[in-house]
């Protein structure tokens, strides 16, 4: 009723400092519909942000405050001890050794899921028959439940009676390795659980990509002579980067949130090798109740974590929102 | 088959297919295991070398779902809290992220970019941290081993992701659309309803399933938060194993009764999936 | 420009936002609680519907409880309500009753490395105890616990709960207790201590009695020292028979510490691991002997591959499914179906004197409970000698002395069961509690960690113990406690 034939067309002033996209889409708003379209979005972001709030910013700020005191579960508040807990974190080898298992495990997991994903990846989006049937079984990892995959290989791995010591005793390897007592085999085995449950994962991201790539330029560069390798390395894979980007940054964040399987599997040994923070904060935190040492490795950890995020709304934000974030 | 440029097979390709083959069927190796020994007699399951041939049998899940293998609750009531709790965490998930999605797609809304970046970097905040607080919290205020204490939580975790998937989703939905509705007169709700949900749809059942799958496999909150009412599955599942040993047959029905569900869902809905794994980057 | 023209709107309405968010967790955490106790007091008090009890599963035998409850209820009119956990959601929910002050539950079970911490949110019993009114429907007669049991597990200083009773043999006696400044905070029931068991069919085998002889020339027999039980062991172990010895709980958590005090106590060492003065004895000649035995054994090959990783569960699964000829265990462990053989039970083998590692479970009442008389008789009722007696059918693990002197006294019939409970009968006699610290989980943790390095063979025993030291050093400062320098 107001709004003027073709207004669409007309940017008004305001939309030079908007991005072009922006501006393209909401110069017909009137003043009057402007300000309803400031409420309604509040009131609807309502319930988000509730959730939210509660589950995030609410446990930082308890956290925060926690650590900065004494408290165990049963001892109420405690006292106010300053910056002592976070000393605690600081200078405990045990706990600095803990951050740095969980950057180890999630670098390691997420570059050999990467690379596996991505030659996975390849063959699952030849427009085959049976890629269909491919896509479905790869499927199916990522659904099973974690810390039953963590029990089902704990019994899979038992050098006594697992079915993986059977199976290498019959091809004439020894049959009685004890995976869980060696710190290196621990590591694989944990690693190559992770491995197994989300390469997959990653895969049909990379899949996804894959075929996103157009026909054209693949086409061009097969007539020019291209080999097949070469058209991979140089028209495909620049092509789906910002995939990639997705992937790498959305498994990241998952893998340093592993607990289920080092709880299952190793419960941090053999000794210490295997102690994750995560392990860590449970142990502290569920089962000693120091709720204030604990909150203090939990606010280290979160902030090692925030510099995280730039990375995610880059890879996401940049995949998903062409007016950037 | 059109044999183009790019699907002569080669060497490498087969190879890649080949490799891709050992790789998916070792992968259900984990599964058949399972599968296999809960369907033994007591007796056959965990023996060296391994029993191929034996009696198949049921009365290992009889066992479990009757909570007759000595757990303290029974995996008939674990599964009905499972769903409770999964069926409960996506529909607030779903219930709370549409709105703020297309709040969030709306280009009027100025706040926007700024809580798009924020919500999505929630997504970073790690389970075992915010636990300590929710444990506290909940225990102070009896919500301890009641479904909104994992509901919320759940629905909190999954929210970034389905935020970001609907949204991107709306986005798509040319803006025009919707203005030229409303200046025929439309509210803004008939636009959602009759402009906005009918293309939304399959986003929204990527978000659940998506949502659907953390829910049903999370354990550690359930672990501190739950006792008996609202235990779910895969807590349940480690009494299994314990002082008097692992119980083979009962722990891969268990197992088995747990994965199955969430993955004959994830089956049907694996478009989705991969759809939506993609979070919009595929125009 | 723009943004600054919106960031005070965008601050108003993220704080409006906030706002709302945080009233509701306010309004939520404002909700009235009902504050308990006082109300209850008395023998004639009115007795409540219903009683709730929190209680362990498999770990503290609940089948065994479970099935009496009836009997209560018919002789009282009151339901027990019985809420059973598996030891990690137990050991929270404890905690988290506590720490919230609920009333919910009016009898709950402690386990013994938590009580040091709880204690003070313990109602004591002395006064219930003197009260015959209250010991009408059954005597809770503290005199007849095995001694060492009633006093590692119930009696406390709650002012200082590190403190242990001076005089552990005397019957138990509530004047005396309280006369010394302790108090009992509990009722023992499902006493669990480190016991032996052993294929009684191979070690009664002719052709392995024969082999035994000509190896080492005497006779075998189950073994009593822990010389012997290493050579039985090693003897045993025949890996392309799938035969080991023994089994070793060496995996990283408490069991590794178990096994370790055990032979710590063996070895003359103070099996609790840390002294009342918190001397950290642990580490000490005794223990760097006890480790290096342990380390031996293992190294040996006389325990099962997987074994420096394997906890209760492995233990048990690889004697039940007839992989060792011997094993160590709480319980009276069964073979599994398939798997034909006879089992035999023995105290666990000694160095210079004996210490097998025990820890008892009690019903302690909530301070904050609304019907502590009738939670007393409830909990008097559910330890007492006859309702002990009857709960030895589903192989409760009795705390009296009148019990196991029926169980596996003269007139008990023979068999595997009974020599079972004599045996633990007589390792409670001698067993080893663990020290009173509020964070003992974590200093057990601590240590653990140096056994199973040891037993690995990644660092030799003194070293491992040194480091424990260390760490368990941080951790009891950590705690609030002062730890005197190392002499």
């Amino acid at each position: 009723m107001t709004s003027l034939p073709g207004g669409r067309e007309t940017a008004p002033g305001e939309g030079g400092r908007r991005t072009r996209d922006h501006a393209r889409r909401s110069n017909t708003a009137s003043p009057r519909r402007r300000g309803f379209g400031q409420g309604l979005p509040w009131l609807l972001m309502v319930p988000a942000l509730v959730v939210l709030l509660l589950m995030t910013i609410f446990p930082a700020a308890y956290l925060l405050w926690a650590s900065l005191h004494g408290g165990t579960l049963l001892g109420g508040n405690g006292q106010f001890v300053g910056l002592q807990n976070y000393v605690d974190v600081l200078t405990s080898v045990d706990r600095l050794k803990g951050f740095a298992l969980i950057l180890v495990f999630v670098v390691v997991a997420v570059s050999i899921q990467t690379a596996l994903g991505l030659a996975l990846a390849v063959p699952l989006s030849a427009q085959t028959r049976s890629s269909n049937i491919a896509t479905t079984i790869a499927l199916v990892p990522f659904a099973v439940t974690p810390v039953v995959s963590a029990l089902v290989f704990r019994e899979l791995f038992n050098p006594n009676y697992g079915w993986v010591g059977y199976f290498m005793g019959l091809v004439g390897l020894p049959d009685d390795i004890a995976w869980l007592s060696s710190t290196p085999l621990a590591w694989v085995l944990l690693i190559g659980i992770d491995v197994w449950q989300w390469t997959p994962f990653v895969a049909l991201i990379l899949m996804a990509g894959l075929k996103s790539v157009p026909q054209e330029p693949v086409e061009a560069a097969a007539i020019d002579g291209a080999s097949g390798w070469q058209i991979f390395r140089y028209v495909k894979l620049p092509m789906i980067l910002p995939f990639m980007a997705i992937a790498v940054v959305l498994r990241t964040i998952q893998a340093f949130k592993t607990f289920d399987s080092f709880k299952v599997l190793t419960n941090g040994g053999p000794g210490t090798s295997t102690e994750i923070i995560n392990l860590e904060i449970y142990r502290v935190a569920l089962q000693s109740f120091r709720i204030g040492a604990a909150s203090a490795i939990a606010i280290v950890f979160l902030i090692l974590l925030l510099t995280l995020v730039p990375l995610l709304l880059r890879a996401v934000g940049r995949g998903t929102d062409e007016e950037g974030v | 088959m059109a044999t183009t440029a790019t699907e002569r097979p080669t060497t490498l390709r087969l190879a890649g297919r080949g490799l891709m083959w050992v790789w998916l069927l070792l992968g259900l190796f984990p599964l058949f295991f399972m599968v296999v020994t809960s369907l033994k007699p007591e007796g056959a399951a965990r023996t060296r070398p391994v029993q191929w041939f034996f009696m198949p049998t049921l009365e290992n899940y009889a066992n479990v779902l009757s909570g007759g293998a000595g757990t303290s609750v029974g995996f008939d009531r674990l599964l009905f809290n499972s769903a409770a709790v999964t069926l409960g965490s996506t529909i607030l998930t779903v219930a709370v992220a549409l709105p703020a999605a297309y709040a969030l797609s709306q280009p009027t809304f100025r706040a926007r970019k700024r809580l798009s970046s924020w919500i999505l970097s929630t997504y970073m905040f790690p389970p075992i941290v915010a636990v300590i607080p929710v444990f506290i919290l909940a225990g102070q205020v009896g919500l301890i081993d009641t479904y909104p204490v994992l509901i919320v939580p759940y629905a909190a975790f999954n929210l970034p992701i389905a935020v970001w998937i609907l949204r991107s989703t709306i986005q798509q939905i040319p803006y025009e659309l919707q203005e030229a509705a409303m200046m025929d007169g439309a509210s803004r709700f008939t636009v959602m309803r009759q402009i906005i949900w009918p293309l939304v749809v399959p986003a929204v059942a990527t978000a659940s399933i998506l949502s659907a799958v953390l829910s049903w496999n999370e354990f550690l909150f359930s672990l501190s938060l739950t006792r008996a009412a609202a235990k779910t599955s895969p807590v349940g599942i480690q009494e299994f194993t314990g002082m008097f040993g692992t119980q083979w047959g009962s722990l891969t029905a268990g197992g088995t009764l747990i994965v199955a569900p969430i993955l004959v869902l994830t089956l049907i809905l694996r478009r989705r999936i991969v759809s939506g794994l993609t979070f919009g980057a595929v125009k | 420009m723009s943004t600054k023209q919106t960031t005070p709107r965008h601050r108003r309405d993220l704080f409006i936002a906030s706002a709302t968010a945080v009233a509701s967790v306010a309004l939520v955490a404002c909700t009235p609680s009902v504050e308990g106790g006082g109300t209850g007091d008395g023998a004639d008090a009115e007795a409540p519907e219903k009683l709730n009890v929190l209680y362990a599963t498999a770990e503290a035998n609940a089948a065994a409880v479970q099935a009496i409850l009836p009997q209560f209820e018919a002789a009282t009119g009151i339901e027990l309500v019985l809420d059973t956990q598996p030891y990690d959601a137990l050991q929270q929910r404890v905690f988290a009753e506590f720490a919230s002050n609920s009333t919910f539950y009016d009898i709950v079970i402690v386990d013994t490395p938590w009580a040091p911490a709880l204690v003070d949110r313990l109602e004591p019993l002395g006064e219930y105890l003197e009260d015959e009114s209250l010991n009408d429907l059954a005597d809770a007669d503290i005199g007849d616990y095995i001694p060492k049991v009633l006093y590692d597990t119930a009696v406390y200083d709650a002012g200082n709960p590190v403190a242990r009773f001076p005089d552990t043999a005397a019957p138990g006696d509530v004047g005396a207790i309280k006369g010394e400044g302790f108090d009992v905070y509990g009722l023992p029931l499902q006493a669990n201590a480190l016991v032996m068991a052993y294929r009684k069919d191979l070690f009664e085998d002719p052709a392995q009695q024969a082999a035994y002889r000509e190896q080492y020339g005497t006779d075998l027999k189950v073994p009593a020292t822990l010389e012997e039980y290493a050579q039985v062991a090693r003897f045993f172990t025949q890996p392309d028979k799938n035969l080991y010895g023994t089994t070793v709980m060496a995996g990283v958590g408490d069991w590794a510490t178990d096994d370790f005090k055990s032979l710590l106590a063996a070895y003359g060492g103070n099996g609790t691991l840390v002294g009342d003065e918190l001397s950290l004895d642990f580490n000490s000649p005794e223990g760097v002997e006890a480790l290096t035995y342990y380390r031996d054994l293992i190294a040996s090959g006389a325990v099962p591959p997987g074994s420096t990783s394997a906890s209760w569960d492995e233990a048990a699964a690889s004697f039940g499914g007839g992989l060792t000829a011997m094993t160590m265990n709480y319980h009276q462990v069964q073979l599994d179906e398939g798997v034909d053989g006879e089992i035999g039970f023995a105290p666990v083998p000694q160095g210079v004197t004996s210490g097998p590692h025990f820890g008892t479970w009690m019903l302690s009442l909530n301070a904050n409970g609304q019907n502590k008389a009738w939670a007393y008789r409830a909990a008097a009722w559910l330890t007492a000698s006859d309702q002990q007696l009857a709960m030895t059918e589903n192989q409760l693990h009795p705390s009296r002395t009148s019990v196991y002197d029926e169980v596996s006294g003269e007139n008990a019939e023979e068999g595997p069961t009974t020599e079972f409970y004599d045996v633990l009968g007589q390792s409670l006699a001698q067993g080893q509690g663990r020290a009173r610290l509020t964070n003992y989980m974590e200093v057990s943790q601590a240590i653990a960690v140096a056994v199973n390095r040891a037993a690995s063979g990644v660092v030799e025993p003194a070293e491992a113990l040194a480091e424990a030291e260390r760490n368990v050093r941080t951790l009891l400062e950590q705690a609030g406690y002062e730890v005197p320098a190392s002499s």
